[in-house]
């Protein structure tokens, strides 16, 4: 009989029963979600051969555009980091009026199209809103530069932050703060050796996200960064030029690259949380 | 200055406490109502009380962490009221222990040496062999590597004692230090920290709601209730001569029998028994208390004292342990009676018998608007 050939050797019996249709179900759902949509960007692309793709993805206006893209999303995440944790702790360990509020507001930028804050924010620091008629004259200008997009990208990541740190902060023990102080240790000194090494995984997951959710934000950029090849034009806004030009094979080798990009920085950030995690002792 | 430099810093003279007039409260409940309390030098001191009693309020405002709004707290009578926690260099170890979860036991131990302003601070070399010693005192050597996750309850709240006391600390204190342990490690760390108080000689105060811990360990027992103090005094004082009601009912192993006082005197199970001194003209109701091993058995058949029931009978160990249902008293109490008793046929589930009490502690009954 065939079956006996190829059956597999039976595992013993789990004492969480289900595994191979739960498996099952995730790598189907997953594939047809999120595989086999990315592994079509890599065979369209793989469609141009080798010379015909490098050529694309090292075009100048392309490489511009990737390095406007990545590196304003890496300073906004850096950015929403730092703010990001001042916020989460003044939700966590103030009480004032309005602080629920204040609270409900985090979550904006998850709710507002995009568009309709891109479209804010280019009201404002344009050279006759109500910030830029400030800050133009002070040679500081924000609209339709890169700057403008990094402040975009603040806006659009900053829930991640606040809402990774937030959890963690609340169930910090005070105790630890106590402890740290009658050791004869400064706030300063409690904040940094204690208080901060434990936010570090939040801050890191909140930092991955933030990054991620930049490099691919597109409603809101292309308002306030005045789409200025080679200045202000970032990659997504290139994938659409090629597709609105019919260059499929031109739009997907810039999404190609982005991919790669984006999922080797994604990597990286995950093998630092998992050796942050097995510097303070607790496995994988 | 206490000697930062001296490698022996741990023995150096301990500090007498000064509690004065201490008060604090939150909102209307006040947790520490107008408390004074002198802790002498050297001395392991015990805070026993229930859950909101104050203890842990209490040794928290001596440690500064709790701030007080009434009162003054003295180090060898210096103020150290409004000193910071650094100033006061109290050793805290916490219920939880507090154990840095991102440290290794080493740099948990060395924690309060690397922080200390950099004049004051020993260099590497120095720091790695006081946490050496420190760890060797706490019987935990060759541990520095581990975290805390990977250390036994009790492992950590060593590490938590080496750590308190890497400080070179005025004073020791340590808060519920063996509520989170089992039965059979709370019985080895108690011994253990009695030997590490005489081998430091710092004086050290612990809160505990164990009484049989606190007159177990302590030199001296304070006894607290709602944020006050209800007697100070050594285990036997307290045993022997427990100053109220409450600390009677708080001790437990105890039967409570309402009775009428005449005179200062008051009949307690057949015996005609003194109150206390104080109060030795005074008449009315009062409250007398029995330890199990004050009650006698009199006889099967004469009829004198109180007639009792035995219910159950646990004949093994030194002595006999009888559980009797006494005329009047709604709680069996539980009575030890000499073996021969029980080999002579006397005592047997179901026998009547007479009970009479040796002695006992009466006292009048607090007014019907006091606390019971």
């Amino acid at each position: 009989m065939t079956h006996a050939i190829f059956a597999l050797p039976r595992p013993a019996p789990s004492v969480l029963p289900g595994f191979g249709l739960t498996m099952g179900l995730t790598l189907t759902w997953l594939s047809l979600i999120i595989l086999i949509p990315l592994a079509g960007v890599f065979i369209t692309s793989a469609g141009l051969g080798w010379t015909e793709f490098w050529r694309l993805a090292s075009d100048a206006r392309t490489v511009a555009a990737l390095k406007l893209s990545f590196g304003t999303a890496l300073i906004a995440a850096g950015l929403n980091v730092a703010f990001g944790l001042l916020v989460a702790w003044v939700l966590v360990r103030y009480s004032f009026p309005g602080k629920r509020l204040l609270d409900a507001a985090i979550d904006l930028p998850f709710a507002l199209p995009t568009a309709v804050a891109g479209l804010a924010f280019t009201a404002l620091y344009a050279p006759n809103g109500w910030l830029g008629s400030f800050l133009v004259p002070l040679g500081l200008k924000v609209a339709f530069t890169p700057l403008g997009i990094v402040v975009a990208l603040v806006f659009i990541g900053l829930p991640f932050v606040v809402r990774t740190v937030q959890p963690v902060l609340a169930d910090f023990d005070k105790e630890l703060e106590e402890a740290s102080a009658t050791l004869g240790a400064t706030r300063f000194q409690t904040i940094r050796r204690i208080v901060l090494p434990t936010l570090m995984p939040p801050l890191l997951t909140g930092f991955a996200l933030a990054f991620a959710r930049g490099v691919g934000e597109y409603g809101s950029v292309i308002f306030i960064a005045g789409n200025i090849p080679y200045v202000s034009e970032i990659a997504p806004l290139l994938i659409v030029i090629r597709l609105e030009e019919f260059n499929y094979a031109g739009a997907t080798a810039v999404a190609a690259v982005m991919l790669v990009i984006s999922f080797a920085l994604l990597f990286v950030i995950n093998l630092l949380q998992a050796w942050n995690r097995r510097r303070i002792g607790f496995a994988g | 200055m206490r000697g930062y430099q001296n490698e022996d810093a741990i023995h150096r003279a301990p500090v007498r406490i000064d509690v004065e007039e201490l008060g604090k409260s939150y909102g209307s409940f006040a947790a520490l109502n107008n408390v004074s309390l002198t802790v002498r030098p050297g001395e392991l001191l015990a805070l026993l009380g229930p859950s909101g009693s104050g203890k842990t309020t209490l040794l928290r405002a001596i440690a500064g962490l709790t701030a007080t709004e009434e009162g003054t707290i003295r180090f060898d009578g210096e103020d150290a009221t409004t000193l910071s926690l650094r100033a006061r260099r109290v050793g805290f170890v916490f219920q939880q222990y507090a154990l840095f979860r991102h440290m290794t036991v080493f740099d948990n131990v060395a924690f309060g040496l690397r922080v200390r302003p950099r004049g004051e601070r020993p260099r590497a070399g120095e720091i790695a062999r006081r946490v050496r010693r420190l760890l060797e005192l706490v019987q935990l050597p060759g541990l520095e590597t581990r975290f805390p996750s990977q250390l036994s309850g009790g492992q950590r709240q060593r590490v938590a004692l080496a750590r308190a006391l890497a400080i070179e600390p005025n004073v020791l204190l340590l808060d519920e230090p063996f509520g989170a342990l089992d039965a059979k490690v709370r019985k080895e760390l108690r011994r253990w920290l009695r030997e590490i108080h005489t081998e430091t000689g710092l004086t050290t105060i612990f809160v505990t709601h164990d009484q049989e811990e606190a007159l177990e360990l302590a030199d001296r027992v304070v006894i607290m209730r709602d944020g006050e103090i209800e007697q100070i005094g050594t285990p036997v004082e307290i045993y022997e001569e427990p100053a109220t009601p409450y600390v009677c009912e708080f001790l437990g192993g105890v039967a409570r029998f309402e009775v009428t006082a005449t005179e200062g005197e008051a009949r307690v199970l057949g015996s005609q028994l003194p109150l206390a001194e104080a109060d030795e003209t005074y008449s009315g109701p009062a409250l007398a208390y029995v330890r199990g091993h004050e009650i006698e058995i009199v006889s099967r058949d004469i009829a004198e004292g109180v007639p009792a029931l035995v219910r159950n009978v646990r004949p093994f160990g030194p002595a006999i342990t009888v559980e009797l249902s006494i005329e009047g008293h709604r709680d069996r109490i539980e009575i030890s009676v000499p073996r021969e008793l029980f080999e002579g046929g006397e005592i047997r589930i179901g026998q009547g018998v007479f009970v009479r009490a040796t002695s006992a502690r009466v006292f009048p009954s607090p007014k019907a608007d006091a606390r019971p």
